[in-house]
């Protein structure tokens, strides 16, 4: 009867891993085609999307014009197309700054502690202090607007979860035996850093930068929204939201398109961060099937 | 996972309920007007607020004037007809007996609200706290001394004041009773059809009629102003009748009420969209670069397309409805093909073939400094963008709130475009003075030229209107062919109201609003 049950859970348990291997073949090849589009937006986009022709002014969507055009009669999907790629591409550069900028500075932290670590870890407590997006305002108004200066500035407050995680995850690694055996057999600080501790803390920060690339898109939309961060006449979609506010009621789709493009990729992204979770996490598995017994 | 679907579904419902609750307009707040037996008007105002300068209705206070004379509160000794003509409006007449000496005659049948008869001797301590405290006010004005007597106002200027009574006319020159004085919140006691019971600065103003009013019964009993900052905002609280009248509008809204339920009242107003070249700019600097951004940008275009019709392309400083504005003088006209020659013939030539010209080693960039709180202003930049990128030049946009420090810096732009009311007393020197000359504190392009100083100089000596505005035709000129500065557009300002008001006539002044006549039918 044990054994039957065993059985049971285990079969579960693959079918549910065949699920999330399926899970994450299709967000990620629907996430690789999202960053194809993006990729090659100039040659994929119907129209020129700075071209203005004010006749065909706020035409609304048509078969030349799918998602139709905007006050200055630039076409609006091809807008879209060229705005995913500033927003995807700024959300990505800046997930990547952070996770491993906060990352190295995690794993020194960790390995190192003393002085250093307790400098570092002030700093970030500092910047934890303040809710993000408004401390990521204030130093975005500061440096002036453009989806660089967004960039940084949101690079600047998003960094010390990171380096949280790492430490945290270092301080559990750098303790257990076979680290001792490297550092027994010689091995210096930056071969242990580098070839023992980040190979083993990767996973979690994998997964939270996975899950951190739709948030950052939010806010840098958020950011350009308020006219923060892209300006004119980069197609992007916060900014394209924002100066499309007014028309909400009366041209719907210069808001709505722009708007679909943030909840379609934050949402992809969101789910393929969560089916990476699943897929890179063992003790899931290990914990449902505890339950099953 | 699942816990995350939900989530979703959640916020996808929310969103749609709050969709739905925003275009369904039956928000049903809207106070019955009838049924206390009382006609009262509920008024959304996107400038009453201290941001604008308005943050109550005392005249002497920054630019307060405006909030006190548009809602009914304040008037002026003198005030402007429709073609921005001074007429008497408190006062009866003026005389000039000489250059310094201003004697003016007073209605004697008007009662402040607060119960004092009008006289000269209130109007008196009036103008003397107004001069004492408001900067602008001091330096229009020049009083050097006033007399009271009776009904007989005299004013002695310090040096000759040829606009004083358009000054006068000026919303600062609101004739309040100094007796009454300025309560905490910034309520004062005027002449007009109305008067403040409360004031929240940002909030909004209560208003009653004045039973004492001089110019006939007052037709509403009760005027609520709400401060109504965002365009969006306005549109619904309108759509929703929880407001009755609607000022500041974003265009993008007017379809909305192009029906039998609203009514539209509109006029021409002095306020320009302009652009001011950078002298100090190597690239402004060259007047063939001025000339070809002045042929480069597509007034009608703009006015037609992107401000929907609401506005009147610019050809100088002063729109149509004056006698020195619209057509009295002649400026470029747009010519993208005369641009490209002009630029060419000056060296401008784009040889890398990247799109962008360039002299000497410079790219022909023009950085164009503008802000977001008038509407109008960055779509300007960026179909300016468009219009001048295709004939060679590469425009890069700072559209921010921060205008008025880097304005100040002639290292950081080289044109700065923004909206100004050019003639806010129909007299034409304010403009000049205030932007053109070497003296001028918002010179900020640092524009010199020989022939404005003596036409300017001329003028502030010039009492004969007819002069004047000669003198206004001749100084519009200078700057024009200097391409000092490039008009794009003057503004349409309109007011939307909901179809059962009546009495509510836009002024090419933009404030006189709440007046007498003022009524909402049943």
């Amino acid at each position: 009867m044990n054994s039957h049950t065993e059985k049971i859970g285990a079969r579960r348990q693959r079918i549910r891993a065949d699920h999330t291997r399926i899970r994450l073949i299709l967000f990620l090849s629907l996430v690789i085609a999202l960053l194809l589009a993006a990729v090659f937006a100039e040659w994929i986009c119907p129209y020129d999307p700075n071209g203005q022709d004010l006749s065909i002014a706020l035409q609304p969507p048509s078969p030349d014009h799918p998602f139709g055009t905007d006050r200055y009669g630039r076409d609006m999907l091809s807008r879209v197309i060229v705005g995913g790629q500033t927003s995807i591409f700024s959300a990505l550069i800046l997930v990547g700054i952070i996770a491993v900028g906060g990352t190295l500075l995690g794993l020194l932290c960790g390995y190192f502690g003393g002085a250093l670590d307790a400098v570092i870890m002030r700093v970030s407590d500092i910047c934890l202090a303040f809710p993000g997006l408004v401390f990521a305002m204030a130093v975005a108004a500061v440096l002036q607007g453009g989806i660089q200066n967004a960039v940084i500035a949101l690079a600047a407050v998003s960094w010390p979860k990171y380096a949280r995680l790492a430490r945290s995850q270092t301080l559990t690694v750098k303790n257990l035996t076979y680290i001792q055996a490297a550092k027994l057999s010689g091995t210096s600080s930056l071969g242990i850093l580098f070839r023992h501790i980040l190979p083993n803390i990767a996973g979690p920060v994998l997964v939270t930068a996975m899950l951190d690339i739709g948030t950052m898109m939010m806010e840098i939309a958020a950011l350009s929204f308020l006219g923060l961060g892209a300006q004119p006449p980069t197609a992007e979609w916060g900014s394209m939201m924002s100066s499309g506010r007014s028309m909400l009621q009366t041209y719907p789709w210069v808001v709505l398109t722009p708007g679909l493009g943030i909840f379609a990729s934050v949402v992809l992204f969101n789910l393929l961060g969560d089916t990476v979770r699943d897929y890179l996490d063992p003790r899931n598995g290990q914990r449902k099937r505890r339950r099953t017994k | 996972m699942r816990k995350k679907t939900w989530t979703t579904f959640l916020a996808a419902g929310l969103l749609i309920s709050l969709l739905s609750g925003c275009s369904g307009g039956t928000l049903a707040q809207e106070p019955s007007p009838e049924t206390s037996g009382e006609k009262s008007l509920v008024w959304g105002d996107t400038t009453f607020n201290a941001e604008n300068g308005e943050p109550d209705i005392n005249p002497h206070r920054d630019n307060s004037g405006w909030a006190c004379i548009r809602y009914g509160v304040g008037e002026t000794l003198f005030r402007f007809s429709d073609s921005m003509e001074i007429e008497p409006w408190l006062a009866k007449s003026y005389e000039n007996t000489d250059e310094l000496t201003w004697v003016i005659q007073l209605r004697e049948d008007v009662d402040f609200a607060s119960g004092r008869h009008m006289d000269a001797q209130s109007v008196k301590e009036c103008l003397e706290d107004l001069i004492s405290v408001h900067v602008r006010a001091a330096e229009d004005l020049q009083i050097r001394e006033i007399t009271a007597e009776g009904y007989t106002l005299t004013i002695h200027t310090a040096e000759p004041v040829p606009a004083l009574i358009h000054y006068l006319a000026d919303p600062y020159g609101c004739v309040i009773d100094m007796e009454a004085g300025v309560t905490e919140e910034g309520i004062v006691s005027g002449t007009g059809p109305y008067q403040a019971v409360s004031l929240v600065t940002d909030s909004g103003l209560e208003l009653v009629k004045n039973e004492n009013y001089w110019g006939g019964e007052p037709k509403l009993d009760k005027v609520t102003v709400r401060t109504i900052t965002d365009g969006d905002t306005l549109t619904m609280a309108l759509q929703s009748g929880e407001i009755d009248v609607a000022y500041g509008m974003p265009y993008a809204s007017y379809p909305l009420f192009e029906n039998e339920q609203y009514s539209f009242t509109s006029c021409a107003t002095s306020r320009a969209f302009f652009g001011t070249m950078n002298f100090e700019s190597p690239v402004t600097g060259d007047p063939a670069v001025r000339k070809a951004i002045a042929l480069g940008i597509d007034k009608e275009g703009f006015v037609e397309t992107l401000l929907g019709g609401n506005g009147y392309p610019a050809e100088g400083v002063f729109p149509e409805n004056f006698i020195f504005g619209g057509d009295a003088v002649s400026t470029e006209t747009y010519d993208p093909e005369e641009a490209e020659k002009v630029l060419e013939e000056a060296g401008w030539i784009d040889t890398d073939g990247d799109g962008i010209r360039e002299k000497e080693g410079t790219l022909l960039t023009l950085r164009w400094l503008t802000y977001p709180s008038r509407q109008e202003l960055p779509l300007l930049a960026e179909y300016a963008q468009s219009t001048l990128g295709e004939i060679g030049f590469q425009v890069e946009i700072n559209s921010t709130a921060d205008h008025n420090s880097i304005r100040t810096d002639p290292s950081a732009w080289d044109i700065y475009v923004s909206a100004m009311v050019t003639a806010p007393t129909g007299d034409p020197e304010y403009f000049f003075t205030y932007r053109c000359l070497d003296s001028s504190a918002n010179n900020d392009g640092h524009y010199h030229s020989d022939e404005l100083e003596n036409l300017a100089e001329e003028m502030s000596r010039t009492f004969d209107s007819a002069r004047r505005q000669e003198l206004a035709v001749e100084m519009q000129q200078v700057i024009l062919k200097d391409n000092a500065f490039v008009f794009a557009s003057h503004l349409r300002m309109s007011m939307v109201a909901d179809a059962s008001v009546t009495g509510l006539t836009a002024h090419p002044c933009d404030y006189y609003e709440i007046t007498a006549d003022l009524d909402i039918g049943g």
